[in-house]
């Protein structure tokens, strides 16, 4: 057997020339390879940064993207028949106007809670109260939930749905409309016996606190600064929830709101349940979020449409043109809960304990609709989720919802901030080897004026990694400090004190422009191998939250992908190199003079939502940008 | 004429079997209106065969002595007669009792789901666990229940907690208990019927002709019993039971007023003959109100009006209404904290009461971390652990069992750590995105036997042999909880993916084993 294998590789090696030749060959064509690779790095990452970004551009294109289908067949949306009716409509004025004569005489929010939880009780559904009070930085907030569970004939109550609505509604006005929907709601439901999960009618009081409160309190989890009382009554697992927010007086359309805290998103079939369910049973029109189809409502288009009002009005007219502007508004808006992790209502809250829950948001109108649409819509999705015999886990977890029936697959858009990602990651390795191998330049260039045959050798030399590395551990220790200090009570919302840490901040690292350049040969300088570290880090960064949280992924690459990637040191006068400072300085920690009320909401958003977007901008964005502001003014 | 005397001899022996025991057939149909407008019914047949006894275990290698029975169900006979049973209890219920409404049930065994538990002699023959998985399947096909799925690995034999409510003959050998509960198991359509063919008159005539199961499975709560016992100096005691509570408010526009024909949508037209008795109880409220009951052919007796079905002009429908109520108000009594692991003593006495917790092995328990809370206060004295048997992975479940001590008007709060460990993928149900149903807890009350009564219009029941006092267990809801799941829809992605990496692995490694390692020069690439 041996000798025959023997005899066939020799023959194959007298066919491919002498054995000598052909592995040399292998070697030097491998070598070539190399180093077109190596001599071609600084286009391989520009065409790999240019390809993300434009990318990430055509997201909103009209022709990508696919409609939206119901995947778990057990939801049936809009198969059933609705029975809410007018008497139904009947009881909730009356709700309505006892709630409003309360409004009107300024009664506490305890006085409602105890309103509300006799309504309950009336109508034969165990309810209780909750009375809770959070003290954080911006002071001490009270409140009191109320709260009701019915137990669903025949069911175990081992599984629950939930029905909620604030007491405060997103847009800052009162939500009575939602809470009359859900009481009145609450009275009709009880009448069927076909419910196979209990439910439980949550009316939280404030906009997130009290929601926030009751449901860290029912799963039994604690929270520093959060006192709650404990709930005197239970329920079992709740799989999916509908948060209702009807602030004005009819709507003309209702709006899905869907982020949560953190980026958490909800499974997509809950969203296309109640997008059929809206369309076919209420006949009401839905939105993403309270956002209009500009081409809808012409005389509005110009409000609504985010498309630059300088471009040509041949542009602008185009259908193409004015449906990218729409998708890219949705899309933007998006990335503006997801990035900064906060939740787009009061359903995001409860993402964390795995119960896939979204906002009804009825859009403030004239008309037509009030709660005769809103009720049948309701009970309709609530008996669609009540079909569900296993979580939802069918459809999409991760997508980008672009119209209300359009969305992206993940495999459509998360290429876009990789692409970014890689070209960072080869810069960095780039260096990385650039700074092991010094190349004397004055004898190469001597060379080849003398038409030099041999190239000259590169010399190998240490790297400074120690000290690069304490580098980059002292920016994230003081990115840690920093947000220390700036969530200490006395430091909020001060103006002094956030240019106090702006200076502060800023100021430290130019100790590095002390530092002497040392000898090229000797040791690889401090800034190739610190910008090596930078790079590398942030490229995993942002290749690893980009399958947890697309739009912070990619607002990163977008801030951090050229900055970080073309930081270098600059031989120039100091006076150039700290404009070059001055720039990176306010990219990293602007923020914390020129959007004040933004972190003041991060902040908050930290303390009582548990939101990680602060921590994550102070201890690792920061930091980040501090370190290529360092490698700009280090010696070359 | 050899078949003639065979035939004649058997006549005979029937004869004789049958003066020896003798049969008796109770119906029973009792309503009880509770406190939030709703009516607990409760259907009991009871069939007693009069001095026969469970057969000996010992004899099961023997043939057994030929049956026949008039009155007693021949398929259950034949099931306990081939697994040698002498004590056995099935239970089959959907919904949550709310003991904080509804009060205590007529019938204790109200945990959701299925559970079976039964008492058996030990036998050299036949071991028990042989036995009880015998008859496990045999109930299961007789009921149309998945009850074959209560294996050894649900299977506990928690003997403070249900001890035998009728009595164990004495045959020299011990018996055993096994229990199990499955609480993802639903009782409906297709269980009834075969329960409804136990029944000497089936659904025809008596007081079971109301087991209408259009009605009966639309109620809040429902469940049927089957409960065999020996009775020591009476025989066997075979109780069919079907309970559930109705919501009256829910059918008729906000009133409670109830009738046979609005509840069960049918009224009794024959009653059933071969009953020994046959009766209706309705239990008065203890409210002010005025209450109206028709037809007013009824004897009252301690806080209950009866009814006998056989005497009463027929068609029977009984009703029950409140006159002066123009709509049923639902009170605004405090309903207390169910939280599962949290109990309330409403009484102003310290009560003591045993704590059963059988769990399948995958929640595994953290003893060490049991915390109890009275009243927010940390109290380990009042709990002393009687048995705890640690669960076997893939195997036997866990059972733990204690006595708690309950201080006069308090909550006491039990929590403990659990680790939830990781499935084989082949252990999943089908549904396995919806999670695991665990069992519920059962309390049952130490009670100072005189105080251990039932209600007191039900302590004092007209047929004889209901006198020995049934065991107040209580059940807690059952939870579900979720364990770390595959995706299922993902295997073949993943045998793609590992058998892609393992391919990989194996060629470098290969490559690297036969490869031959030599120095080549390599001269500088020719121009």
């Amino acid at each position: 057997m041996a000798a025959v294998l023997q005899a066939v590789r020799a023959r194959l090696r007298r066919l491919l020339g002498t054995d000598e030749n052909g592995t040399v060959m292998k070697i030097r064509r491998r070598n070539q390879f190399n180093n077109f690779i190596w001599k071609s790095l600084p286009i391989i990452r520009l065409i790999l940064l240019v390809a993300g970004y434009a990318w990430m551009l055509a997201i909103p294109l009209p022709n990508l993207g696919r409609k939206t289908y119901i995947d778990e067949n057990a939801l049936q949306p809009g198969q059933v028949n609705t029975y809410w009716n007018w008497p139904d409509v009947l009881r909730a004025d009356r709700y309505l106007a006892d709630l409003e004569g309360l409004r009107d005489r300024n009664a506490s929010s305890a006085e409602q809670a105890a309103y509300i939880v006799d309504e309950f009780k009336k109508l034969g559904i165990p309810s209780a109260t909750q009375a809770y009070s959070f003290t954080g930085t911006s002071g001490v907030s009270n409140g009191t939930n109320a709260y009701a569970i019915h137990s669903s004939p025949r069911a175990s109550g081992a599984e629950a749905i939930l029905i909620s609505a604030s007491r405060i509604s997103r847009t800052g006005d009162l939500n009575l409309r939602g809470i009359s929907t859900v009481i009145s709601l609450a009275a009709y439901l009880k009448g069927s016996s076909l419910w196979a999960k209990d439910l439980i009618f949550v009316i939280s009081d404030d906009h997130l606190l009290g929601m926030q409160a009751w449901i860290t309190s029912y799963h039994g989890s604690e929270q520093s600064g959060l006192v709650a009382d404990p709930l005197t009554l239970s329920s079992g697992v709740i799989w999916t929830a509908l948060n209702i927010d009807y602030p004005g007086h009819s709507f003309s359309h209702l709006g899905v709101f869907f982020e949560g805290l953190n980026g958490r998103l909800p499974n997509q079939d809950l969203i296309n349940s109640f997008g059929l369910i809206s369309v076919y049973t209420g006949g009401v029109p839905i939105l993403l979020y309270d956002h209009r189809d500009p081409r809808e409502v012409p005389h509005l288009e110009s409000k609504l449409s985010i498309i630059p009002s300088w471009l040509p009005e041949i542009v602008k007219k185009q259908d193409a043109v004015k449906e990218y502007g729409f998708r890219a508004k949705n899309i933007l808006r998006h990335v503006g809960y997801q990035a900064r992790g906060q939740t787009s209502g009061v359903h995001g809250l409860l993402h964390r304990f795995r119960i896939d829950a979204i906002t009804l948001f009825a859009v403030p109108a004239t008309g037509p609709h009030g709660f005769h649409a809103i009720g049948r819509i309701i009970e309709s999705t609530l008996r669609t989720m009540n079909n569900l015999l296993e979580r939802l886990h069918a459809s999409f977890f991760f997508y980008l919802l672009v119209l209300p029936s359009t969305f992206l697959k993940i495999g459509t858009y998360l290429p876009s901030v990789i692409l970014v990602s890689v070209s960072m990651m080869f810069t960095g390795l780039g260096e990385w080897v650039d700074a092991r191998w010094y190349q004397p330049k004055q004898s190469s260039i001597e060379e080849k004026a003398a038409n030099g045959q041999a190239k000259s050798e590169a010399i190998p030399r240490p790297r400074p990694v120690l000290k690069a590395l304490s580098i980059v551990l002292l920016t994230h220790l003081a990115g840690i400090a920093l947000f220390y200090l700036r969530t200490l009570s006395l430091a909020s919302g001060s103006e002094t004190m956030s240019l106090l840490l702006f200076f502060l901040m800023a100021s430290v690292p130019l100790i590095a422009l002390t530092a002497h350049p040392s000898p090229p040969q000797a040791v690889a300088p401090l800034s190739k191998t610190l910008k090596a570290f930078n790079l590398c880090f942030a490229s995993t960064v942002i290749s690893v939250t980009s399958v947890l949280n697309f739009s912070l992924a990619a607002a990163l690459a977008v801030s951090l992908g050229v900055p970080l990637s073309y930081s270098s040191p600059s031989r120039s006068s100091l006076g150039i190199k700290l404009a070059g400072y001055t720039i990176y300085a306010v990219l990293g920690f602007g923020w914390l003079v020129l959007c004040r009320k933004e972190v003041q909401e991060a902040i908050w958003n930290w303390e009582v939502l548990g939101a990680w977007f602060a921590l994550f901008v102070c201890i690792i964005y920061s930091p980040l940008v501090l370190q290529a502001a360092i490698v700009s003014v280090l010696p070359p | 004429m050899f078949w003639r005397n065979n035939i004649l001899a058997v006549l005979l022996l029937c004869c004789t079997w049958c003066l020896a025991t003798s049969e008796e057939f109770h119906e029973a149909l009792t309503f009880r209106p509770l406190q939030d407008g709703r009516l607990a019914t409760r259907f009991t047949f009871t069939t007693l065969l009069r001095g026969a006894y469970p057969r000996d275990p010992s004899t099961l290698q023997e043939e057994d002595e030929s049956q026949h029975y008039a009155i007693f169900p021949l398929a259950l006979g034949q099931v306990l007669r081939e697994y040698a049973v002498t004590e056995l209890h099935l239970t089959l219920n959907a919904g949550k009792w709310d003991y904080d409404h509804w009060g205590y049930p007529d019938e204790p065994g109200v945990g959701t789901g299925a559970e079976l538990w039964a008492w058996m002699g030990e036998s050299a023959a036949r071991s028990v666990d042989e036995r009880w998985k015998g008859l496990r399947n045999a109930l299961s096909g007789q009921f149309c229940a998945s009850l074959g799925s209560l294996d050894e690995q649900r299977t506990t034999s928690p003997e403070l907690t249900f001890r035998p409510e009728g009595s164990l003959p004495q045959w020299g050998t011990t018996h055993q208990l096994r229990h199990g509960t499955l609480p993802s198991e639903h009782v409906c359509t297709e269980n009834l019927t075969p329960f409804l063919k136990l029944l000497p008159c089936k659904s025809l005539t008596g007081i079971a002709s109301l087991l209408n199961p259009h009605r009966l499975f639309d109620a809040d709560w429902h469940g049927l019993g089957v409960h065999v016992r020996y009775l020591e100096n009476e025989g066997i005691e075979v109780r069919l039971s079907f309970q559930s509570v109705f919501d009256p408010v829910r059918y008729s526009n906000g009133r409670r007023d109830w009738s046979l024909r609005s509840v069960f949508d049918r009224v009794i037209d024959r009653s059933c003959p071969i009953a020994h008795s046959s009766e209706i109880r309705v239990a008065i409220p203890k409210e002010e109100t005025a209450v109206a009951i028709t037809p007013d052919s009824y004897t009252t007796h301690a806080g209950f009006v009866y009814f006998n079905v056989s005497n009463a002009s027929k068609p029977l429908d009984i009703s029950m209404s409140w006159p002066d109520e123009q709509k049923f108000e639902y009170g605004s009594s405090q309903s207390r904290g169910r939280l599962s692991v949290s109990i309330t003593n409403h009484m102003p006495i310290t009560i003591q009461t045993s704590y059963l917790e059988s769990m399948p092995w995958l929640l595994q328990f953290y003893l060490h971390s049991l915390q109890i809370y009275s009243n927010g206060v940390s109290r380990d004295d009042l709990i002393s652990i009687v048995s705890y048997i640690p669960s076997v992975p893939h195997v036997r479940p866990t059972l733990f069992q204690a006595i708690l001590t309950l201080p006069p008007k308090s909550t006491l709060h039990l929590s403990m750590d659990v680790i939830k460990p990781f499935l084989r993928y082949t252990e999943h149900p089908p549904d396995a995105q919806r999670g695991w149903d665990l069992p519920p807890a059962v309390l049952v009350p130490l009670l100072h036997s005189n105080s251990s009564t039932l209600d007191p219009g039900l302590s004092n029941p007209p047929s004889g042999f209901e006198q020995l006092r049934l065991p107040r267990r209580m059940y807690t809801p059952v939870l579900l909880v979720d364990l770390a799941t595959p995706d299922f829809s993902m295997p073949y992605n993943v045998i793609i993916m590992s058998c892609t990496l393992i391919a990989l692995i194996f060629g470098m490694v290969f490559n690297l084993l036969t490869r031959k390692f030599t120095l080549i020069r390599v001269s500088p690439e020719p121009k």
